[in-house]
């Protein structure tokens, strides 16, 4: 199987997702695609399997010309794509997820032989009669894959497919892959903003920097001349250092979030037992697979998981059971994942956010957008723009505007998913001015090294229990992984 | 093409077609087309008795148009405005049974006023607590209390409130003179239910683009989680808004009563409650080009009056053009987008 | 109360039940593929009057039940032109067809209003009728009631236990992830909707060709739709519960009969609109089984842990939220 795409133009209104690009997939290759967020990486791996047709530019599929292709079409010549949220049918069995695996409904015992059949090959355990909503991230990519090698699928292409797993299922990923182009025919396409994962299993990588090609390389990989090439050499110093070390903390200084063996009740998960306390100017990372209670934690202290037992304190005032007016009232404020879903509203101008956010002083919205969003935050665009047509950064920097000055205790939950490099570094930046200010920041993300790098102190989660307290120097990559997955005891290392 | 020029298009390709529709409607229905048009034409305004008619037809659905504009810019349904037209209606008659003799009948007239909004508003809350606080959906709940409301105002009429002697489909005992809203020269319509309807119409427009409370709806309506994460409080404005409707619907009500029936009937909310519906979805949600079109729905309805004694038609016919127009204006809407505004 | 009064009143409950089993079940199919259809009421008033008005003019009680469920699609295609190929809002234009339907209904069924027409007739089948007690409540009846106890048992094979069903549910699920394997989502969402008016329009069918036969104004059906939407939301979206919820609703429209004998005090107007508050009732019951508060007491006390629902939400993916979040 040889791909290639040549010249691919494609146009979001203005703006260019692909300028130009030609990558060449080669057969028996892992081909990793890498950029940052935002360099067009999506769309030109939904234009390869036909979600989006090109307004230029040529597929090139087995020597055959293509000037788009349609998802039908793509799926015959045997592209198939493991995107990055898993695309499944949550309340239906695993068996019945497989037998709608694409032209034909498969008949109920068809399926389920063909399936064991695929797991038998790839090493994969997936019990047929369980409802998919049940498996973890891993299992559902696996079902996934399945149902992509069942139906012959001979390019592969993953979509940031280790977001959400822990070390030890990346690995049992990445050897599924490399079997499957070690016959010396097929191909994966893999997307990733992380180079260390390129350099571990990529034979060749294209480097996409705002929708244009801006290289491309041959393994054995050089960090630095990717690291450029990805960012521009400035901003690839800077997304090379590392973050200041936090200051250090007043051990005298009296705690300003006490948990006392509290149980947050969310709509799937219950977390129990929590004992904790965070003090004043602390950047705390929370690390955890889904499913771990991560997410509860976030939800609970910010007041939207209800509190059902034990005792909630934030900066002196007892909140468990309370209201989220309440938690507000306090100085807890919560940053969503989803930030357009969760927090923002599409048709109302970005004035009207501010005057919502700020009743007292709406008479002065635009004096204050002013002086929060364009000169404190960097904001680009128009008081009077509809929040719709913000871009991922500007979204997260209006939400961030709208957080009050006095606020003590910041909670966010992957602050910088799908953000590029500028608005990365300048929200750690704005995050350690709070904390500098003696809020406390606690934050989750899924990506490791983000967290290792950013925070002071790390809470590890696995199975709905808070299994780890870990403080300065005490914690890396392989140590936090193994409790992640719960292949450690986290016993000894409670602070 | 601009936003106005395009509306304009809309609008044209809207009453066309429904025009047609309409007309291949009634002529398969076996009845002369153009008469038919005729009739309701002049049955609504041949003469200035119909145009009273018209108008006091025209104020009930503003009101409640208005109304409406309140919950659907919260993201309620409340096809439960029947039921608050008709409990506004009983507690107007309530009072004015209880006190209309123990009071001046100004103040008496005015206080059941009030009470209709009371009754409303009320009704309204009840299908609202029962969608913030239980989840259910207030298309059921509506549509449940509305059957209710009908139920209780036909045990009134044959029951505790029947008439002496024998118990009539044809309502109450009738209030005397004295306790009827002011009449507009002796002619069949009251003028303060027209005042009252434009006041209330007022209030809306100005509560929905110059407060904060009208700001702090359309942040619920467009993303009640967001709207809960900033400290709004989206329950209760909710609530606020089902029943500042209720309380607009249940003054409809007592015009109703007070102002030209004066006894309760059976139905008294005559289904200006789900015509008012269909005018602000005729008129997208802008409070703008709400009137014209609850004058126009209200010229079919009262129209349509003459058709069963002249053409041997139904009067049904009204209902049935409104739903065409209705559709054929979704149908243009899909077809020549507009640009976004902030209606609903 | 002897046996044969029990059998007498069993019959009665699955005679009333007939048309609004039969709207419930073409709603959950519909909302099964993803489609809510909110002018059933409408469907099922329109196709009452056409059903009836074609039998009169043929002469045939069959051929004017086929005419009722073709009304019933046609409905439901001008629904799914609007929603599905337009694009305009499902719910905004079900509820505009509702009430539009119903006016149409009776305007063009002005000529045929308190006229006499055929009806189904009643069955007599031989041997079978005459077990003890289910003999005369299934088949010394109307033929509705084996009709619609037939279609529950399709319904159900056929969303669990065919191809298409399953694909019909995948739709709903996640259209998405439906679209993104290839398979033709609005062809599916399209023929869901068609069936779902079809079954609608024969209840209509069966109202006023057997269970209220005639057609006046107003016709006695009123509001039959809107308890058949809430059937299948208390039903849970599978079919088989959806029957039971039928029968209850229907058991307490002949519970009201069979009272008023007892009690003849109670008003007549009070059994007519009992339906309603208990839909409301059921609804609630329904939400609270999934709030928070009923979480958290299903974890203190176990014996209500077993009256906690199984699967997550239940509504098909496509639907969930459609109802809490506004149209």
């Amino acid at each position: 199987m040889d791909v290639v795409l040549s010249h691919i133009v494609k146009r979001f209104g203005a703006i260019a997702a692909n300028d130009d690009v030609t990558v060449h997939f080669a057969a028996g290759r892992i081909h990793g695609l890498l950029g940052e967020n935002g360099a067009g990486k999506s769309t030109l791996m939904r234009v390869l399997c036909g979600v989006v047709s090109p307004d230029a530019g040529t597929l090139t599929v087995d020597g055959r010309d293509y000037d788009g292709l349609c998802p039908e079409q793509a799926a015959r010549l045997g592209i198939g794509m493991l995107p990055q949220d898993p695309l499944d049918f949550p309340p239906l069995r695993v068996w019945e997820n497989f037998a709608l695996g694409g032209g034909q409904v498969l008949a109920r015992r068809e399926a389920r032989g063909r399936l064991a059949a695929v797991c038998a090959r790839m090493g994969f355990t997936l019990p047929p009669d369980v409802p998919v909503s049940r498996l973890t991230v891993a299992e559902r990519q696996q079902l996934e894959l399945a149902r992509l090698f069942d139906r012959d699928v001979r390019l592969l292409i993953l979509d940031e497919p280790t977001t959400g797993i822990s070390p030890a299922q990346k690995e049992a990923l990445f050897a599924v892959l490399r079997q499957f182009v070690a016959g010396g025919e097929r191909v994966v396409a893999l997307v990733t903003h992380k180079l260390a994962e390129a350099r571990e299993l990529c034979d060749q990588v294209s480097v996409l920097r705002q929708g244009r090609l801006a290289g491309a390389f041959v393994a054995p990989l050089d960090p630095p001349a990717i690291l450029s090439t990805m960012f521009g050499a400035e901003t690839a110093s800077l997304a090379a250092t590392p973050p200041p070390p936090p200051p250090p903390l007043d051990a005298e200084a009296v705690p300003l979030v006490t948990l006392s063996n509290v149980a947050f009740a969310d709509t799937k998960t219950v977390l129990k037992h929590l004992t904790l306390t965070v003090r004043p100017g602390e950047i705390v990372g929370l690390a955890g697979i889904s499913g771990g209670g991560q997410e509860t934690l976030l939800r609970g202290l910010a007041g939207i998981a209800p509190t059902v037992a034990g005792s909630l304190t934030v900066a002196g005032q007892a909140l468990a059971g309370r209201s989220l007016p309440h938690f507000l009232r306090a100085g807890v404020h919560y940053l969503p994942a989803s930030r357009m879903e969760e927090g923002l509203f599409p048709g109302l101008s970005l004035l009207d956010h501010l005057r919502l956010a700020f009743p007292e002083a709406r008479h002065e919205a635009r004096a204050i957008f002013a002086n929060r969003c364009v000169a404190g935050f960097h904001l680009t665009n128009v008081p009077d723009a509809g929040a719709a047509s913000l871009s991922g950064g500007n979204q997260q920097r209006l939400l961030l505007s709208l957080v009050p000055d006095d606020t003590r205790l910041l909670l966010a939950d992957n602050p910088t998913r799908g953000l590029d490099a500028a608005s990365i570094a300048q929200i750690w930046e704005h995050f350690r001015a709070r904390a500098a200010g003696g809020a406390a920041v606690l934050f989750f993300s899924e990506d490791l090294d983000e967290l290792l790098a950013q925070a002071g102190r790390v809470l590890v989660f696995y199975n709905r229990r808070l299994v780890a307290d870990l403080p300065a120097g005490r914690f890396d990559a392989a140590r936090v992984g193994e409790l992640m997955t719960g292949r450690a005891d986290g016993q000894e290392e409670r602070a | 093409m601009t936003g106005r020029g395009s509306s304009l298009v809309r609008a044209g390709f809207a009453l066309a077609l429904a025009l047609g529709v309409t007309l291949a409607l009634v002529a398969a229905a076996g009845a002369p087309p153009v008469a038919t048009l005729l009739v309701m034409l002049t049955g609504s305004l041949g003469s200035p008795t119909a145009c009273l008619r018209t108008l006091s037809a025209f104020a009930p659905l503003l009101l409640c148009g208005a109304a409406l504009c309140v919950t659907f810019g919260a993201n309620l349904w409340n096809i439960g405005v029947e039921g608050q037209i008709t409990l506004g209606a009983i507690f107007c008659l309530w009072l004015l049974r209880g006190a209309g003799d123990l009071l001046p009948p100004d103040l008496a007239v005015g206080l059941s006023l009030g009470a209709a909004m009371v009754g409303g508003m009320l009704w309204a809350l009840l299908a609202g607590v029962l969608r913030t606080h239980g989840r259910v959906h207030e298309i059921f709940s509506g549509l449940g209390l509305n059957f209710v409301a009908t139920g209780i105002s036909l045990w009134l009429i044959l029951g505790p409130w029947k008439r002496p002697g024998m118990a009539s489909m044809s309502g109450t005992e009738p209030l005397p003179p004295v306790l009827h809203l002011p009449l507009w020269g002796g002619r069949p319509m009251s003028l303060w239910g027209l005042l009252l309807a434009l006041a209330g119409f007022v209030f809306v427009a100005w509560l929905l683009r110059r407060t904060f409370f009208g700001l702090a709806l359309s942040a619920v309506r467009q993303n009640m989680t967001a709207a809960g994460r900033l400290g709004l409080r989206p329950r209760r404005r909710m609530l606020a808004a089902m029943g500042l409707c209720g309380a607009l619907a249940g003054l409809a009500g007592g015009i109703l009563v007070a102002g030209l029936y004066h006894r309760l009937i059976p139905s008294i909310s005559g289904n200006y409650g789900y015509t008012a519906i269909l005018a602000v979805l005729l008129a997208s949600g802008s409070l703008r080009a709400l009137p014209a079109a609850c004058l126009f729905f209200a010229v079919l309805t009262v129209g349509s009056i003459q058709l069963p004694l002249e053409l041997s038609l139904d009067s049904s016919l009204a209902g049935v053009i409104q739903g065409v127009l209705v559709l054929t204006l979704f149908a243009a809407r899909r077809l020549w987008p507009a640009d976004t505004r902030g209606g609903a | 109360m002897s046996l044969d009064y029990f059998a007498a009143l069993l019959g009665a409950v699955l005679f009333a039940a007939a048309p609004l089993l039969l709207a419930a079940l073409g709603e959950t199919i519909s909302e099964r593929g993803g489609v809510i259809n909110l002018s059933m009421d409408g469907t099922v008033l329109f196709a009452a009057m056409a059903a009836f008005a074609a039998a009169r003019a043929f002469g045939n009680p069959w051929l004017g039940l086929a005419v009722g469920g073709l009304a019933g699609a046609g409905v439901a295609a001008v629904l799914a032109f609007f929603g599905l190929v337009l694009g305009a809002s499902e719910l905004a234009v079900g509820f505009v067809l509702t009430l539009f339907c119903r006016e149409l209904a009776y305007f063009v069924g002005h000529a045929a209003a308190r006229q006499p027409g055929p009806d189904l007739g009643v069955l007599h089948l031989p041997g079978l009728s005459d077990l003890p007690v289910l003999g005369p409540a299934l088949f010394r009846q109307s033929p509705v009631v084996l009709l619609s106890l037939a279609a529950v048992a399709g319904v159900w094979f056929f969303l669990m236990r065919t191809r298409s069903g399953l694909l019909v549910r995948a739709v709903g699920e996640s259209p998405a992830a439906a679209a993104s394997r290839g398979f033709a989502v609005r062809r599916v969402q399209i023929l869901c909707c068609l069936a779902g008016g079809a079954l609608a329009g024969c209840a209509g069918g069966f109202y006023s060709l057997s269970v209220k036969p005639g057609w006046g104004h107003p016709q006695g059906c009123e509001g039959a739709g809107w308890i058949a939407l809430a059937i299948v939301i208390f039903g849970g979206w599978k079919p088989t519960r959806v029957a039971l919820g039928a029968l209850f609703f229907a058991a307490i429209q002949v519970a009201g009969i069979a009272l008023q004998d007892v009690l003849p005090g109670l008003s007549g107007t009070l059994f007519q609109i009992a339906p309603f508050p208990v839909m409301i009732v059921t609804l609630l019951v329904v939400n609270l089984r999934r709030s928070a508060v009923f979480r958290e007491l299903a974890r203190r006390v176990p014996l209500f842990g077993r009256l906690m629902p199984r699967t997550a939400g239940g509504a098909p993916g496509a639907i969930a939220g459609a109802l809490d979040k506004g149209f």
